[in-house]
C-alpha cells in the first residue's frame, strides 16, 4: 500500500512536468485521496503529503488549472486533521502551501488569487458565524447584514460618497482602511446589539425568522438610503472604494525578489492580508472557545435552563456571541469592499447569509477547521467547479441542450450537496472535537 | 440563622394552584426535606425559589434578602445551587467542562482578556482547572473527566449534577429527587454523600425525595405538600405519625410501593 501510494504521487509529480492537464489533476487528487485515507505508516504519509504539495505547486505553476488549488486545500485539510504527523511538518508544509504554493499559482493564473481571497474572506466570516451558530446554537439567518455594515462603513468614507452628505475632504486616504477595520468592529458590534436585543429574546425558529427579517432590513436600507439624503448610493452601489497604498509592500516584495505587476501586486497584498486576518480570527476563536465565554455559549446551546442555574445570564451571554460574530464579519466586509473597490446591496442578500451558514454546517458546527474547509469547498464550488463543468459541457457535449447547463442550476447543485451531507454526514466534514469523540465511541 | 424564609407563596397555572400559600423557614446547616404525592407542587416550589417562576403571591427571602421574582442566574449568583428532577447536564460537554461551567461565576475573566488570552485569563483558567479537578476528585469522578456527560451511567450523571451545583459554591443546595432510579445500595452511598457535603462544605440542603427511608434518616425537618398546600411540618418522627400525612401520602406511598 505504501509503495503504491508513493508511486502514485511520483507519477503525478512527473506528469505535472510533462502533461499538466485536467486528467493529470484528477490523478493527483486520486493520489491525495490514497495518501489521506489508505492505511499508511505515518512517516510514509507525511512524505507523501510533502511530495504532493510539491507536485500540485508545479502543476499549478505550469497550468494555472484551479483543480490544483483543490488539491492544495485537500492537503491543508489532511495536515490539520490526520493524526500522527509531526507538528513541525504540519506547520512547515501548511505555511509553504499558503505562502509559496498559492502565490506561485496566483502568478500563473490570477483567478487563483481571486479564489484564495474569496475563500479567505468567507472562511473568516464562517468562523464568526461559527461562534453564533456552532457554539452558542443561535440560528442566525441574517448574518450577511454585518458583512454589509462593515463593507459600507469603509465604502462610504473611502470613496467620494461621504462628500454627498457630509462636509469635508472625501475620499479619505487609503491608509484609513486599517483604521476603518477597527471602526467596523465597533459599528458591526453595535448593529449586532441592535439586532440582537429584540431578536435574542426569541428561541429557535423564531430567532431564525426574526434575524432573517432584520438582515433583509439592513440590505433594503442599503438599497434605499440614496434619498432623501444619499448615504449608500442605492442599488448602483459605491465605487471606487479606496485601497491602502502599498508602495512599502512592493518594495518589500522587491527586496524578497518577487516581481509584481499592476494586477498581481494588490492581489498578493490582499491575499496575504486575508491570511493574516484568518490567523487572528482563528486565534480569537480558539481563545474564546477555551474561556468562560465559550463554555457558557456551549452550555446555553445544550440546555438554557441548566445554564441559567449555573449563574449564566441568557440575554447578555447570547448578545456577546452575536456581537463577536458580527465584528468578525464586519472586518472582513471592509477588506471585501476595498479589494473589489466596489460595494453594492446585491452582495448581501439572504442567499449570502445562507451560503455562509451552509459553510458552517458543511464543515461541522462548532469546528474551527471545519468552518474553514466549508468556506473553501463552497467557494470553489460556486466560483469554479460549476462554471468549469458547464464550460466542459458546452464545449465537449454540445448535444446537451443549454437549458440544462449546470451553471444555471448552481443553487440546485448546492442544495443537493447539502441534502446529501445532512443524510450521510450530518455532523459535517470535520466535526467539532466533542462530536468526534462521540462518533468514535459509536463506531 | 435563617438561610431561607418563604412567606405565603402561591403559584397558579391557569386554574390550577400548584403552590398554595406555602410558608416555611430553613435554618443554616439543616437538611430540610419537602415531600408529598406526585403533582403536589414540590418541583414548582423549587422553581419559585430559583427564579424559574415568579410567585403570584408571597415573598421569598434568602439570607435576609428579598429574592422574590429574581431570575435564575441571579439566584445562582446569590448562592442557590440546584439539581433537576430529570437530570439536565450539558450532554455534549465533557465531565470536566460541566464542572467548569458550574464555576462560571467564579471565573472572573473580562471579555477582552478572554479574547486575547492575557496572563490574567491564563491565571484564572488555571485556577478554574485546578479547582474543577479537585472537586472531581472529591466526588470520585476524576477518572471520568474527559468523557462526555451524556455517556456516563445514570448514577454518575446524578452525582455529576450535584458536583456541578457544588462548583457554584452555593450556600443553599436544592436537590430534586436525587435518589430517583437508584437501587438501595446506591441510595445508601448517596445518603453518605449528602451528609458529607453538608458537613464539609457548610451547606444548607433542601431535598425533594420520594424514598421515605432516605428522607426519614437524613432530614432534620420535613415539610409535606399536598395539592400545593403545606399540610404538615416537623421532625421526621412527628411527620411520620401525623394522621393527615399518612392519609395524604405515606399510606398511599407505601401501598404504591415507593422504593
Ligand atoms: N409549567 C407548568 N404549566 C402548567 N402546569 C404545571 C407546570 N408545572 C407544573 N404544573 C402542574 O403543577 C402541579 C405540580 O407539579 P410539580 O411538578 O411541582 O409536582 P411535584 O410535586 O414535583 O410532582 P412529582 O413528585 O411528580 O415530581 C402538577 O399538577 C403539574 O401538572
Ligand atoms: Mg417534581
Amino acid at each position: 500500500m505504501s509503495l503504491l501510494s508513493l508511486a502514485l504521487s511520483l507519477v503525478f509529480l512527473l506528469l505535472s512536468f510533462l502533461a499538466p492537464n485536467t486528467l493529470t489533476a484528477f490523478l493527483g487528487l486520486g493520489a491525495l485521496g490514497v495518501a489521506a485515507f489508505a492505511r499508511l505508516e505515518p512517516r510514509v504519509r507525511t512524505l507523501n503529503l510533502a511530495l504532493l504539495t510539491l507536485a500540485f505547486t508545479l502543476f499549478l505553476r505550469s497550468s494555472g488549472n484551479t483543480l490544483g488549488l483543490i488539491g492544495l486545500v485537500g492537503i491543508l485539510v489532511a495536515l490539520t486533521t490526520l493524526p500522527r504527523i509531526p507538528r513541525g511538518i504540519r506547520v512547515a508544509l501548511g505555511l509553504a502551501i499558503l505562502l509559496l504554493s498559492v502565490p506561485i499559482a496566483g502568478f500563473a493564473n490570477t483567478f487563483i488569487f481571486e479564489l484564495g481571497i474569496q475563500i479567505g474572506i468567507f472562511a473568516a466570516m464562517s468562523l464568526g458565524l461559527n461562534v453564533v451558530v456552532g457554539m452558542a446554537g443561535l440560528l442566525d439567518l441574517g448574518y450577511a447584514a454585518f458583512f454589509a455594515v462593515g463593507a459600507y462603513t469603509w465604502a462610504i468614507f473611502g470613496s467620494p460618497q461621504a462628500g454627498k452628505f457630509l462636509q469635508g475632504n472625501f475620499p479619505l486616504p487609503g491608509e484609513y482602511m486599517y483604521l476603518f477595520m477597527l471602526i467596523a468592529v465597533v459599528t458591526t458590534a453595535i448593529t449586532g446589539l441592535l439586532i440582537g436585543l429584540p431578536a435574542l429574546r426569541l428561541r429557535g425558529d423564531y430567532l431564525a425568522i426574526v434575524t432573517l427579517g432584520l438582515g433583509e432590513v439592513v440590505r433594503i436600507l442599503a438599497n434605499n438610503l440614496d434619498h432623501p439624503i444619499n448615504i449608500t448610493n442605492g442599488p448602483q452601489g459605491i465605487t471606487p472604494v479606496g485601497r491602502p497604498p502599498i508602495d512599502w509592500f512592493r518594495s518589500l516584495m522587491g527586496a524578497l525578489g518577487v516581481r509584481l505587476d499592476e494586477t498581481t501586486d494588490y492581489q498578493l497584498f490582499f491575499y496575504l492580508l486575508v491570511l493574516v486576518m484568518i490567523g487572528l480570527v482563528v486565534l480569537a476563536n480558539v481563545n474564546l472557545a477555551n474561556s468562560r465565554f465559550g463554555r457558557a455559549w456551549v452550555a446555553i446551546r445544550e440546555d438554557e435552563i441548566a445554564a441559567q442555574a449555573m449563574g449564566i445570564p441568557l440575554l447578555p451571554t447570547k448578545l456577546i456571541a452575536f456581537m463577536t460574530g458580527a465584528a468578525f464579519s464586519g472586518v472582513m466586509g471592509v477588506i471585501y469592499g476595498a479589494q473589489r473597490t466596489f460595494v453594492s446591496p446585491e452582495s448581501f442578500t439572504l442567499l449570502a447569509s445562507i451560503t455562509i451558514l451552509a459553510m458552517v454546517i458543511l464543515g461541522g458546527m462548532g469546528s474551527i477547521p471545519g468552518a474553514i474547509l466549508g468556506a473553501a469547498a463552497l467557494t470553489i464550488l460556486n466560483l469554479d467547479i460549476l462554471k468549469t463543468f458547464s464550460e466542459f459541457v458546452r464545449t465537449s457535449l454540445p448535444w446537451i441542450p443549454s437549458q440544462v447547463d449546470p451553471a444555471k442550476y448552481e443553487r440546485l447543485v448546492f442544495g443537493l450537496i447539502l441534502i446529501l451531507m445532512m443524510i450521510y454526514r450530518p455532523q459535517g466534514l470535520i466535526p467539532e472535537a466533542r462530536h468526534r469523540a462521540e462518533l468514535e465511541e459509536e463506531a | 440563622m435563617k438561610v431561607l424564609e418563604v412567606q405565603g407563596v402561591t403559584k397558579r397555572f391557569g386554574g390550577l394552584v400548584a403552590v398554595n400559600q406555602v410558608s416555611l423557614e430553613v435554618n443554616e446547616g439543616e437538611i430540610f426535606s419537602v415531600i408529598g404525592p406526585n403533582g403536589a407542587g414540590k418541583t414548582t416550589f423549587f422553581n419559585l425559589l430559583t427564579g424559574i417562576y415568579t410567585p403570584d403571591e408571597g415573598r421569598i427571602l434568602f439570607l435576609g434578602q428579598d429574592i422574590t421574582g429574581s431570575t435564575p442566574d441571579k439566584a445562582a449568583k446569590l448562592g442557590i445551587g440546584r439539581t433537576f428532577q430529570n437530570i439536565r447536564l450539558f450532554g455534549a460537554m465533557t465531565v470536566l467542562e460541566n464542572i467548569l461551567v458550574g464555576r462560571h461565576i467564579h471565573t472572573r475573566v473580562p471579555y477582552l482578556h478572554a479574547l486575547l488570552r492575557t496572563p490574567l485569563a491564563r491565571k484564572e483558567e488555571r485556577k478554574a482547572l485546578e479547582e474543577a479537578l479537585s472537586l472531581l476528585e472529591y466526588v470520585g469522578l476524576l477518572h471520568r473527566k474527559d468523557e462526555l456527560a451524556r455517556n456516563l451511567p445514570y448514577g454518575e450523571q446524578r452525582k455529576l449534577e450535584i458536583a456541578r451545583a457544588l462548583a457554584l459554591k452555593p450556600k443553599l443546595l436544592l436537590l430534586d429527587e436525587p435518589a430517583a432510579g437508584m437501587n438501595p445500595k446506591e441510595t445508601e452511598a448517596l445518603q453518605e454523600f449528602i451528609l458529607k457535603i453538608r458537613s464539609e462544605r457548610g451547606l444548607t440542603i433542601l431535598l425533594i425525595e420520594h424514598d421515605m427511608r432516605l428522607v426519614m434518616r437524613i432530614s432534620d425537618r420535613i415539610a409535606v405538600l399536598d395539592y400545593g398546600s403545606k399540610i404538615a411540618e416537623g421532625k421526621p418522627e412527628e411527620v411520620r405519625k401525623n394522621p393527615r400525612v399518612i392519609e395524604a401520602y405515606l399510606g398511599r406511598g407505601a401501598a404504591g410501593g415507593a422504593a
